[in-house]
């Protein structure tokens, strides 16, 4: 299916992959890490069953557009050609990195926000839309750590990336509200200042709190996605689709994985606030 | 102010080494001591890797016990850390790293986890169309031995000084032992499998030989006088009739062996 709902739609993971292709639950769309297909024939199989009736998106997560040395390009053309299989409705990555020359680090790392770092992450949206012969999407990450070199705003880093690439964006409201909180900013403001006119899709996620070890007696936020969508994630929701209009939004949950009911839930509880806030999703 | 790349590398050394007091990039932001906070990317990394080792051998962490497993997970992620962003791809080398930790007291346990590393990898494939014998018909039989044959996606061959089959079929039966001990025998073993499922076939050697040696791109007739080299009872006609018979034939290729060995 090539047209995407405004219904939500619903991270699908593995474990959850053979009870979908069984029940066919109703869902907007879904949405799947491809890095998850690759090299998992059988898996791939079953999503190409379910593409013929939900519209799926490709979140990428070994893209690594921040890389100072450099993407891998055989991994660009294995997403590619997944991709003209699967036929996504849309394609997206990490505005971060994740691989140094041939290591992959398993984890979101995060950029400063410089001219080079700007000049890098450009070169490299352009090099994988031309790859993908696709838009790519860039999500803003959840941060636990800056920078004191950098010299831009994240979101007058992510402005400047539209311009200079005509990339689209991925607002996840989740990572806004926990960057906010570890890195003591508004986080309202920034849903001000993000670049409204190319949000494509929205994410919704949960976190789990621990205890900051970096200041006593305070309280950091991981972007775990391994529980319920919390409180200021919801609130912050509705204002971001007061400012950006009715977008495509995604429930993700990738650890201590809830049944597929449950999940589908969350998606229905998103359906029922952004009908709240006035927008015909469910039309 | 380092260079992207140079502080990258600073990121690359604390969060893959663990060490990240050590190796922490100076002027972050985040917090009143901003290098703790690298121990999250630094646990992520680590985390991830160990969880997904763990699920891929749960067979060996019945073996040698699931603390000693993740513990040598742990140094393994560090010590070898992933060269693509496919994680179901990680982990081919865990089993030699298993065999130099462990050699002395389980001289088997590079074969099981050998093993069980294939069954995972055989259980997600799926078959394509297999070839069928009227096929062959249509050889000549003098140009038959030039032939190379591509086989189902699903099948890997394991040459082992253990019947390390035998015990996983322990652990996959559950069978609970008061006491069970290995005894060294060599065995020729094909795991099959595909969408899920998987089966453990023994082989004769020769039989092996043929099998493992037309998987690797050989000829027939290189991948028969391999057979006959170990077993001079080898019946090339034979072994050629049962790959066709058990649907393992994909495709039939004209053209030169690629000498994959």
């Amino acid at each position: 299916m090539t047209s995407i709902s405004h219904h939500p739609g619903v991270g699908l993971r593995l474990p959850h992959l053979a009870e979908m292709v069984v029940t066919r639950p109703t869902a907007g769309w879904l949405e799947v890490h491809p890095e998850n297909f690759l090299a998992n024939p059988h898996a791939a199989e079953l999503l190409t069953e379910l593409s013929a009736h939900y519209p799926i998106s490709l979140h990428t997560v070994g893209i690594s557009v921040g890389s100072a040395t450099g993407i891998d390009c055989l991994h660009l053309k294995r997403i590619r050609d997944f991709a003209d299989r699967i036929n996504p409705i849309l394609v997206s990555g990490h505005l971060a990195w994740s691989a140094y020359k041939n290591e992959y680090i398993n984890d979101l790392l995060p950029l400063p926000y410089t001219e080079e770092a700007l000049r890098i992450v450009s070169a490299h949206v352009n090099q994988v839309q031309d790859g993908l012969g696709r838009p790519y999407l860039i999500e803003n990450p959840a941060s636990y750590l800056g920078f004191q070199s950098s010299t831009m705003r994240e979101t007058d880093f992510l402005s400047e990336l539209v311009q200079r690439t005509a990339c689209q964006l991925l607002c996840d409201v989740s990572n806004v509200v926990v960057s906010a909180h570890n890195m003591d900013f508004d986080p309202y403001q920034y849903i001000d200042d993000f670049p409204a006119g190319a949000v494509r899709e929205v994410h919704l996620g949960g976190y789990t709190p621990e205890a900051d070890e970096a200041t006593p007696s305070a309280e950091l936020w991981i972007d775990t996605h391994a529980a319920p969508i919390a409180e200021p994630s919801w609130d912050l929701y509705v204002y971001a689709l007061r400012r950006f209009g009715p977008r495509p939004t995604l429930i993700e949950w990738d650890n201590q994985l809830p049944s597929l009911p449950a999940l589908m839930n969350e998606a229905a509880y998103a359906n029922k606030i952004a009908l709240e806030v006035g927008h015909a999703f469910a039309r | 102010m380092p260079s992207l790349a140079e502080l990258q590398q600073q990121f690359r050394e604390a969060v893959i080494t663990g060490e990240v007091q050590r190796a922490a990039p100076a002027a972050l932001i985040g917090g009143h001591e901003p290098s703790k906070r690298l121990a999250v990317h630094a646990r992520n990394y680590e985390t991830s890797l160990v969880e997904a080792l763990l699920v891929k051998f749960p067979a060996t962490g019945w073996l040698i016990g699931t603390p000693f497993l993740r513990e040598a997970a742990r140094r393994f992620v560090h010590e070898h850390p992933p060269q693509g962003p496919c994680i179901a791809e990680y982990g081919a080398a865990f089993s030699n790293f298993l065999s130099n930790l462990l050699r002395a007291r389980l001289p088997y346990i590079r074969d099981f986890s050998e093993l069980e590393w294939h069954v995972g990898q055989v259980a997600i494939a799926v078959n394509s169309p297999s070839v069928d014998a009227g096929e062959f018909s249509t050889i000549d039989a003098a140009r038959l031995p030039d032939i190379t044959l591509i086989l189902q996606p699903g099948l890997r061959y394991l040459d082992s000084e253990w019947p390390v089959d035998d015990l996983l079929k322990l652990y996959l039966t559950e069978t609970v032992l008061d006491r069970f001990e290995l005894t060294r025998a060599r065995a020729w073993i094909e795991v099959r499998g595909a969408r899920g499922e998987f089966h453990l076939n023994r082989l004769d050697r020769g039989e092996f030989t043929f099998r493992k040696s037309i998987s690797h791109g050989r000829s027939i007739g290189d991948a028969a006088e391999h057979a006959l080299d170990v077993n001079s009872k080898f019946d090339p006609g034979q072994a050629l009739a049962g790959l066709i018979a058990a649907g393992l034939i994909t495709a039939i290729n004209r053209g030169q062996s690629k000498e994959e060995d």
